[in-house]
């Protein structure tokens, strides 16, 4: 996979390792800003009320 | 064979990152988050009322009564008060929000609409995330019996005294933001404050909770209350 990934990037090494980092950190951004938060409340932390009032 | 083994262990990598990520999120990004979220609310509080814009003092002469005048009704999901518990810290301060929302919960204590407004006669409820979100009521079990919890909206200290808890129960138990709660051994209608957070830790199967009843008031001109001097 990430094989396939890296072979289909363009450029000389150096430019595909900064493609990888830009595209590394997108991935990371999109989880923090919209993946995890959608996540977050699935978990019990969110229930500090009595009958989810 | 060796492409089919090399994507499931890739595929098994990334899943476990992305794990590790979540729980990075989870115990330390909410904490940062919400303490310039909270941060941001107390300012804006502060801002409303040092531009006087809420609402007016009021006639009340300093001190003489527990009966403040009555406060409009309050927005929904907007922050109306700053609570103080010496206990949980010298510095610890956090925004009161109008509603129990979880989008409300990640700004600030929650105040259950519905239940008294504060410093009113009845029961003002206030729920609180004892984990994530910059863990407000992390240190909920250490309050004890006699406890100050003091509120501010901009124009009255309100100074609460814990009198029961915490009292461990289960979520259905609505009993307890009752204006008179049955098991908090208040025997005839007051001006009451409740705070509830779950229990255990980490967990969602029970509740804690501790009352407190109002035990003085004070206008803002006349400087912070006793309990917040050090």
């Amino acid at each position: 996979m990430y094989g396939w990934i890296w072979r289909h990037l363009p450029g000389n090494a150096w430019v595909k390792a900064l493609i990888s980092l830009v595209l590394i950190l997108a991935v990371v951004y999109v989880l923090f800003q919209y993946v995890f938060p959608w996540a977050e409340p699935l978990l019990p932390f969110n229930d500090v009320t009595v009958d989810n009032q | 064979m060796r492409l089919v083994v090399r994507t499931v262990s890739e595929l098994c990598i990334t899943v476990g990152t992305v794990i590790v990520l979540f729980v990075v999120y989870v115990l330390f990004w909410t904490g940062v988050q919400a303490d310039s979220v909270m941060g941001d609310q107390i300012d804006r509080l502060q801002e409303q009322w040092a531009q006087g814009g809420v609402r007016p003092t009021g006639t009340a002469d300093p001190g003489a009564s527990v009966a403040p005048p009555k406060p409009p009704p309050y927005e929904n999901g907007k922050p109306f008060a700053i609570m103080y518990i010496p206990r949980l810290g010298f510095t610890w301060n956090k925004p009161v929000l109008e509603g129990t929302d979880t989008g409300t919960l990640k700004k600030g204590l929650g105040h259950y609409s519905g239940t008294a407004q504060l410093g009113q006669q009845g029961n003002f409820s206030v729920a609180g995330h004892r984990r994530t979100y910059g863990d407000p009521f992390k240190d909920f079990p250490r309050l004890r019996p006699g406890d100050a919890v003091v509120l501010t909206d901009g124009t009255t200290w309100f100074t609460y005294r814990i009198d029961k808890g915490p009292y461990k129960t289960v979520p259905t138990d609505v009993e307890v933001i009752d204006p008179l709660p049955r098991k908090s051994g208040y025997t005839r209608a007051g001006r009451y404050l409740t705070l509830t957070t779950c229990e255990p830790e980490w967990g969602h199967s029970h509740r804690l909770i501790v009352w407190a009843h109002l035990d003085s008031t004070q206008p803002v001109e006349a400087g912070k209350p006793a309990a917040l001097r050090r």
